[in-house]
């Protein structure tokens, strides 16, 4: 039969591909709506506290954003916006969010020691450990500075 | 009797007795909607988990079919069966209600065409009088043990395909069945839809969360678009032969695309068939492949064009053609269940009713696991390949 290499070939050259634009469009339109949204929880937390420093009202803000993120994935919806909007609602704080939350409910049926709390950070773990290394590193080197 | 290096020829023609098929609510909503026998609506049938609705399904495929065929547990030899969970868990759970041998198989997506080989063989050597294969796939339990869970918000790839919920059970027998054999089975297994109605009703209040579904009025979670005599009664099916397939990798490594990597697969088992028999591709009416989808298929003709082989207008993909377009699958189904219930839900019954006269049928199966490829393993397919001809009954039967 056919060698592999030329094999490869084929199949690279005639896979269908994802449509570049009609997801990059909307990613942009998705992604921008959510940080919108985001920019409207700082808006609407900063006007009830007035008295609250931009910084402190930057971590509410992330901390309501995840739970909309976990709101949405438990009511079935983030996983229907993310096959539309692809990154633009995978990115966002809300995104990291439905990966945390979308394997604790998967693994709900293996009881809640060895199913949710073991797999829960399944897809977002990666993230959270190089999360942790780097700001580590970034200590370290800070403390030199 | 062996014939060539992978193939071999009955001696002893082994029918196609009865078949059952059970799907989940898309797939019924597909190409082949309302020719399976019992449909469900919530595609976890009121169990706790996709699992063990799909070891449900699989019981219930194997019980129907045994039905169907007239003939008691005793009467059957071996269940060969077999399905994509870890350690092929669906089928063995399932096997614990059937006092009856069991041949576990995997060949991923063609464990289907494995067991038909393999039970024609048992019954051809006189080892059994009856066998039933079956084989389960599920889209939830599949998602779950080789991709992401279902609630994550990613995009999947315009060369991936959609698992099939479904399982299906054939019954093989070395008798052809009579008319008033097949009007019994009928018979019978509408008893046992009756039975299976009635205990659904009694288990439906057990679990909590359909309780509401039980007070007041009842909601079964499944539908039957079974119909009596529905599956003609022209003609019986047998199987003639087959031809084992080989391993085959051409070293496509990308895990969302597998008609990509079992194409070769279903290539080479077809050239071994057509070398070993000496058949060509004119002397089927149809040739089925299992679940290539749309770009495999077109993989497929791209590989035989190459060593001169033309399928022409016979050839079909079963999961190609599965689902429409707008159920947006992109390549279409899989899954050991894909096969399986589109041969005994419309292969199997063309063929009765004496539309097709003889019938190739290629199941291909891509041979990883979730951690092989991470490891940088690329794919290898496989594809077995039986072949089933129609035969007129005479009416005085």
């Amino acid at each position: 039969m056919i060698a592999k290499d030329a094999y490869k070939r084929y199949v690279e050259e005639n896979s269908p591909k994802s449509p570049m634009w009609r997801s990059m469009i909307a990613a942009f339109v998705v992604g921008g709506l959510i940080c919108m949204a985001g920019q409207g929880v700082h808006d609407g937390i900063a006007a009830i506290f007035p008295q609250m420093a931009e910084e402190e009202v930057g971590a509410w803000t992330t901390v309501v954003m995840i739970l909309f993120g976990a709101f949405f994935t438990a009511v079935g919806v983030y996983d229907k916006l993310g096959h539309f909007a692809g990154g633009g609602s995978i990115i966002p704080i809300t995104g990291f969010a439905n990966s945390v939350v979308s394997p604790a409910m998967e693994y709900n049926r293996e009881g809640i020691f060895f199913g949710i709390c073991a797999k829960m950070f399944v897809i977002a773990g990666p993230i959270i450990v190089l999360g942790i290394v780097a700001s580590v590193l970034v200590g370290i080197i800070g403390l030199f500075l | 009797m062996k014939k060539g290096r992978q193939s071999f020829i009955l001696d002893r023609p082994v029918y196609f007795r009865s078949s059952c098929t059970i799907v989940g609510p898309k797939e019924s909503e597909g190409n082949y909607g309302g020719l399976f026998d019992m449909v469900l609506r919530d595609d976890r049938w009121g169990e706790k988990s996709y699992e063990k609705a799909e070891s449900k399904m699989h019981r219930k495929a194997v019980e129907g079919a045994l039905a169907k065929s007239g003939l008691s547990a005793e009467d059957i030899d071996f269940i060969l069966a077999g399905d994509l969970l870890n350690e092929i868990s669906a089928s063995n759970l399932a096997m614990r209600h059937f006092k009856v041998p069991f041949l576990g198989l995997y060949n991923a997506c063609s464990t289907f065409t494995e067991a038909v080989l393999l039970g024609s063989l048992l019954i051809e050597a006189g080892a059994a009088g009856a066998v039933c294969c079956s084989t389960s796939s599920h889209f939830a339990s599949a998602e779950r043990q080789y991709r992401y869970p279902l609630e994550l918000g990613n995009q999947r790839t315009p060369t991936s395909q959609w698992t099939v919920t479904g399982a299906g059970a054939s019954v093989l027998t070395a008798t052809r069945p009579t008319m008033a054999e097949r009007e019994a089975g009928e018979e019978k297994f509408a008893e046992y839809l009756g039975e299976t109605a009635a205990e659904e009703r009694e288990n439906c209040g057990k679990l909590k969360k359909l309780a509401k579904n039980c007070a007041g009025k009842y909601r079964p979670d499944y539908a039957v678009s079974w119909r009596r005599g529905e599956g003609g009664r022209k003609c019986a099916v047998r199987v003639v032969g087959g031809t084992f397939g080989r391993v085959v990798d051409l070293g496509i490594d990308d895990e969302s695309n597998m008609g990509g990597a079992m194409a070769p697969a279903a290539a080479d088992t077809l050239l071994a068939h057509f070398e070993d028999t000496g058949a060509t591709a004119s002397d089927y009416d149809a040739i089925y492949t299992g679940d290539l989808g749309r770009f495999g298929k077109q993989a497929l003709e791209y590989l035989l064009s190459t060593q001169d082989v033309d399928l022409g207008d016979r050839y079909h993909d079963c999961g190609a053609g599965f689902y429409t377009p707008e159920q947006q699958t992109f390549q279409g189904g899989s899954g050991a269940g894909c096969v399986n219930v589109t041969f005994n839900a419309d292969i199997l019954r063309r063929m009765e009713r004496g539309e097709l006269k003889r019938v190739l049928v290629l199941a291909t199966g891509a041979l990883l696991n979730k951690d092989t490829p991470l490891q940088k393993e690329t794919i290898p397919g496989i594809s077995h390949a039986f072949v089933v001809e129609a035969e007129e009954i005479a009416e005085e039967e």
